[in-house]
């Protein structure tokens, strides 16, 4: 079930010093996890990710995902710490087209002379706040009983 | 020309479905693709009315002809949302192909009334629209699919003037209804492909490689040579459009020897070599192809393509199969595993030697001499596609020159995105 992104989230996504990891699973299941500098917002809620590299093993676990249905996850970590996870499904690659080429066009613009193998289309089913300061206020409220005793000694 | 249509209707088969359920490792949408080349297509009206030639690319020439034997204004072909192209033709509704309908404004795959998969047209190359120095069409010199250029400098084949053409092929008949229909060369001269590749190089990101191919050519010294003479000088024009002496390219040729092979590779760019056997075993090569069976013969064939592995390279040689033709009648397998077993095991030792092979999916056109026949389960070309698939990956065999960006035509190699 496809999800909303919220400004705050295509905020982090348009600016290039957000930390940003793609997170996909190879053949066996393995989780393999890249930083990603090129994930951006798409159109209609979607999220791109620009694969420079046709081998690359991103770009294999990606082909296995669509393929048959697995999961990729998106983490992103702002300058000011704020955290998301996102996770979604790759539901389309635009390996040609106008789509295509205009990205490629961007990245050659932007990098110099690289290539470009593919514009992923992830549609994002879940976003979790993954902000320190909101996640433990979350468990403070859920789990009362998660914490160590001396924290909650009396001193002296 | 028209060319004469039987209408074929199927029996009662396994489904698409049916075969995803049977086969949970193997990718639904290149099953559909093999599916939906079994099968072939039809454009409704509704799809029809949204083709904007302007932007989609329509049917261009081609070395072979479509199962409707037309040659009609309608898209080239289809591309799925994981980049697996279709390469399929226009087919008579009497034959059960999978309908092409507008469905909540995009164009879908259609079977039984239910919409199997969205898909999309290929795009238009911006070369389509002009012509060369001589006045000849750009289109008509090279023909485009999502990633690759197609330059099929010469469509007669030499076989065919000995009757003794592939029985499944139909290329010296579709030639003579493009050339009369649409005034498509016969004979590709190499400045206007120059021209034409050098026109196609200026959308940045369109092309990732080319391919030329041509019917075989006997004449010569030694058999072939003039064949070779024509390719050298081909890819000498195309080669003054690149930077480097070599560049992304593939020849699909006859079964050229070692001293053709050589002047091949060191005189041009090209960076792999296909020939194909078309058919694996000596008794079906004998039956299905006549003359390559008498200029060369099976095994001179087979082993001129592993001498060219020292040329060009482990990855970089290969050859083509018509698959499923190996079941035709009345002298072909009578069962699927059989034909299965005998094919791979063939493939095997191609792959032994570092030769790789790859399938297109066998349609029995009009104009070709088993235009009357039928094409196997999808359960077959599935099973074959997972064959050749597994023997890459066992011999650790690359397909890069044919794989499904650079060529797109063969279930087999979509797999080896995952390689």
């Amino acid at each position: 079930m496809a999800v909303q992104l919220t400004n705050e989230i295509i905020d982090l996504l348009n600016n290039q010093e957000t930390t940003k990891v793609l997170a996909t699973l190879d053949a066996d299941g393995f989780p393999h996890a890249a930083l990603k500098q090129s994930l951006q917002p798409g159109e209609n809620d979607t999220i791109l990710y620009l694969e420079f590299l046709e081998s690359s093993r991103t770009n294999k676990n990606l082909v296995r995902s669509i393929w048959f249905d697995k999961k990729v996850a998106i983490a992103l970590r702002g300058q000011g710490g704020e955290c998301y996870q996102i996770k979604g499904t790759p539901v389309k690659t635009h390996i040609a087209g106008p789509l295509f080429q205009e990205h490629y066009a961007a990245v050659r613009e932007k990098h110099g002379d690289v290539d470009l193998a593919a514009v992923w289309v992830i549609e994002p089913e879940e976003i979790i706040d993954e902000t320190f300061a909101v996640r433990r206020a979350e468990e403070e409220a859920a789990h009362p009983l998660f914490l160590h005793l001396d924290r909650r000694a009396r001193q002296g | 020309m028209a060319v004469a249509l039987n209408n074929r209707r199927r029996e009662a088969e396994v489904t698409l479905t049916e075969i995803v359920e049977k086969y949970p490792d193997f990718p639904r949408l290149v099953a559909l693709k093999i599916d939906v080349q079994r099968r072939g297509v039809h454009y409704t009206e509704r799809a029809e009315s949204v083709v904007d030639s302007s932007i989609h690319q329509m049917r261009s020439p081609y070395i072979f002809g479509s199962r409707d034997g037309q040659i009609r204004p309608l898209p080239e072909s289809l591309i799925l949302r994981d980049g697996t192209s279709i390469l399929t033709d226009p087919t008579p509704l009497e034959q059960n192909p999978y309908l092409v309908d507008l469905v909540d404004g995009r164009l879908a795959l259609i079977n039984e009334g239910e919409v199997v998969e969205f898909v999309e047209l290929w795009p238009k190359p911006r070369y389509y629209d002009k012509q060369t120095s001589s006045g000849v069409p750009m289109s008509h010199i090279a023909s485009a699919r999502p990633q690759r250029l197609n330059i099929f400098q010469s469509s007669f084949c030499h076989f065919w003037a000995e009757k003794q053409e592939c029985r499944f092929c139909d290329i010296v008949n579709h030639t003579k209804q493009q050339k009369d229909e649409l005034g498509v060369p016969t004979r590709l001269k190499p400045r206007d492909v120059y021209e034409t590749v050098r026109e196609a190089l200026k959308e940045p990101g369109r092309f990732t490689g080319m391919c030329l191919t041509a019917g075989s050519v006997l004449k010569g010294e030694e058999i072939f040579d003039r064949e070779v003479d024509y390719y050298i000088e081909t890819l000498q024009a195309i080669g003054e459009n690149f930077t480097t002496k070599k560049f992304p390219s593939q020849l699909i040729a006859s079964a050229f020897n070692e001293k053709q092979l050589a002047r091949l590779y060191e005189q041009t760019g090209l960076m792999s070599y296909t020939s194909d056997l078309e058919v694996l075993g000596e008794k079906m090569f004998n039956w299905i192809c006549p003359g390559k069976a008498q200029s060369v013969g099976y095994r001179e064939w087979r082993q001129r393509l592993i001498r060219a592995v020292d040329i060009f390279g482990r990855g970089n040689v290969g050859t083509g199969l018509v698959g499923g033709v190996e079941l035709a009648k009345p002298s072909g397998f009578t069962n699927e595993d059989d034909a299965l077993a005998s094919t791979l095991a063939e493939a095997e030792y191609l792959a032994e030697h570092g030769v790789t092979t790859v399938y297109i999916v066998w349609v029995p056109r009009p104009g070709s001499y088993f235009r009357d026949q039928q094409n196997p389960s999808l359960d077959y070309f599935v099973r074959l596609a997972r064959g050749l698939h597994n023997l890459r990956v066992k011999y650790g065999l690359g397909v890069d020159f044919d794989d499904y960006r650079r060529c797109g035509n063969h279930p087999d190699t979509d797999l080896s995105r995952l390689l």
